[in-house]
């Protein structure tokens, strides 16, 4: 692989909520590629590369978006790719900002996210297209709704481990808690275990709280090598320094049933596993629990954060509950997770998820972020974990400080 | 405490806006709004309304219009190398596929293995097997609700003459939900209604 190292020069986040009524994604991506071009203190005709972040057509009408988003920041003619993974897709858009620049293609690399998620649709209809992430003759005709699929994962993991309802219900208080301190939150709440558990009954175990958001809004982030930098970036070496140290990438069957046993049966994420490992080796990380200051986690259900822990390598199988229990994973633990509030209370604009996550790890190594959220940086490594389907793609992204 | 109050949102809900009735919709006549726009709207995200409309960056553009758009699609959708499975269930026949090679049966079919890429053969399974994991739901969204009902039992079943995957479906019949647990011993149960897709011809129930 080329000696060359990529570098993480700034990010922004347009405003995640329910409904966004100002706009839809095109204005949205305008406004975090306005956001991150400040904090990059980088021009954006100086930016040779573009990538496209975004899941569904159907939420937005809207074939080929990246062309309309291209030409409205700015970049047209420059090169543009679209990448796509469900839920992963802006795990995957900064796995693809390291491939192009590190293979040479281009020095500096913008990605721009985003959804159009509230309620252009109602919200029975997001779920539906949504489910069109399943397969449609075989799971999304009996179940076109991924609850059903991920709780019966999470019951499994309750059987094959003794977890409990409580431990991730302590998981949504933590991440609602976090997004408090956070002001692109959708949904910053200061609630209790008792709350999420007398939540209204979804598809047991999990309850109303114990649920991601649909949200609206867009992250972006800048990626160059350090040379692009030293002649177009006004803030490179003022701005804490930031290198993309390692990236990973797995898969899964597209049917939770197709799995092997045991592992990952229809318990455990198996790409997580496999594109963890793989960001680990990379970044020369042996002990991730130890050796990490921060990660932003999937939690498109609290359970799918516990499981993560594991998948992750955070911990052994089946420690996942005991160590939520005893605040490993809080602000002030050991490793905290998901400070920006994370997909519960962060939001999920699809398309922007892994990227916002990008942008609160670039942030949390700066220490930067709102004081209350801030982790102790001793390492300067911190991790992103972007995950679509029931586990179908995973990218994991990890991000160092290293001035 | 109630949820409610718990609840310290950054920004202030958005306003309820009501839909124009047909007559004050102009020219357009999909018009459904014509409102201001609230925050959160942009990056100068520290605008708030009580500030005054003086240092708003966005106050040329607050005014939003929205329409209604609707789309209907229909597709002549193919089931594929998949079909004979569809159509055998309404024969009341349950067929996987096994591979030639390295023997195993895929209880939901695939045409081609994907442990060594070897092109597979129908098989007769017996229908019956064993419940792994479930979950039931108290929701569901609407447009599930012609097909199934509430509450709603998802059902991964290991079949047998299958081992190693799973095959998925829902679990009906099955008296109170209490009386559910996996490893309960479960059979493919046959629909002579018909159905928008053939995978609703078949359900599992208890033995």
């Amino acid at each position: 692989m080329s000696e060359r190292k990529v570098y993480v020069l700034g990010g922004g986040i347009s405003k995640m909520a329910a409904e966004r009524p100002d706009g839809a994604m095109r204005d949205w991506i305008v406004e975090a590629v306005m956001e991150a071009i400040k904090d990059a203190g980088v021009e954006i005709k100086d930016i040779e590369h573009a990538t496209t972040s975004y899941f569904s057509d159907h939420f937005d009408k809207q074939l080929k978006g990246g062309a309309i988003f291209q030409d409205h920041i700015g970049m047209c003619p420059k090169p543009n790719v679209r990448v796509e993974g469900g839920g992963a897709t802006g795990g995957l858009a900064i796995r693809n900002a390291y491939a192009y620049i590190k293979a040479g293609l281009c020095d500096s690399m913008i990605i721009y996210g985003s959804e159009n998620m509230g309620r252009h649709v109602p919200s029975d209809t997001a779920q539906e297209f949504i489910a069109y992430a399943s397969d449609f003759d075989w799971e999304f005709q009996i179940a076109g709704f991924y609850i059903a699929y991920y709780a019966l994962m999470m019951r499994a993991h309750m059987d094959m481990y003794g977890t409990k309802e409580e431990q991730f219900a302590k998981i949504s208080v933590k991440n609602h808690r976090n997004a408090m301190y956070n002001e692109y939150a959708h949904q910053p709440m200061d609630i209790t275990v008792d709350d999420v558990m007398n939540s209204p009954l979804i598809t047991s175990p999990y309850k109303k709280l114990d649920c991601s958001l649909l949200s609206d809004g867009a992250s972006c982030l800048i990626f160059a090598t350090a040379e692009w930098a030293e002649k177009y970036c006004s803030t490179w070496r003022q701005n804490p320094t930031i290198e993309f140290v390692g990236t990973g990438c797995g898969t899964d069957a597209m049917r939770l049933a197709d799995r092997p046993w045991p592992y990952p049966g229809i318990a455990h994420y198996r790409a997580k596993r496999v594109a963890s490992q793989m960001a680990y080796k990379m970044a020369g990380i042996k002990d991730p629990a130890k050796e990490l200051d921060c990660a932003e986690i999937h939690d498109a259900y609290s359970g799918t954060e516990l499981v993560s822990y594991e998948d992750l390598g955070f911990c052994g199988l089946g420690q996942g509950g005991p160590l939520t229990n005893d605040g490993y994973f809080d602000l002030g633990g050991e490793l905290p997770c998901n400070t920006s509030g994370g997909l519960m209370g962060m939001g999920h604009p699809v398309g922007a998820t892994g990227i916002n996550q990008g942008v609160e790890i670039l942030n949390q190594l700066r220490q930067e972020v709102h004081p209350a959220r801030q982790t102790l940086i001793k390492t300067g490594l911190g991790l992103t974990d972007s995950h679509g389907g029931t586990g179908t793609f995973v990218g994991v992204n990890i991000f160092r400080r290293v001035d | 405490m109630t949820e409610d109050k718990r609840q310290k949102k950054t920004f202030p809900k958005l306003p309820v806006i009501n839909d124009l009735p047909p007559k004050k919709r102009g020219l357009v006549t999909t018009k459904l709004q014509v409102f201001e726009a609230l925050d959160p709207m942009g990056p100068e995200l520290h605008w708030m309304p009580e500030r005054g409309k003086a240092d708003d960056p966005w106050k040329d553009f607050r005014t939003i219009e929205r329409i209604q758009i609707d789309q209907h699609i229909t597709y002549r959708h193919s089931l594929g190398k998949y079909s004979k499975f569809f159509l055998e269930l309404e024969n009341k026949k349950f067929f996987a596929t096994k591979c030639p090679k390295c023997g195993q049966v895929w209880p939901i079919p695939r045409p081609v293995c994907p442990n060594d890429l070897t092109i597979c053969k129908w098989v007769e399974l017996p229908g019956t097997g064993t419940l792994v994991s479930h979950s039931v739901s108290q929701f569901i969204p609407i447009f599930m609700t012609d097909r199934v009902e509430i509450p709603y039992v998802l059902a991964m079943v290991r079949m047998d003459g299958a081992p190693k995957t799973l095959f998925t479906h829902m679990l009906k019949n099955y008296g109170k939900e209490k009386d559910i647990y996996d490893g309960m011993r479960v059979k493919v149960s046959y629909s002579n209604k018909p159905a928008p897709h053939p995978l609703l011809l078949m359900w599992f129930e208890p033995v």
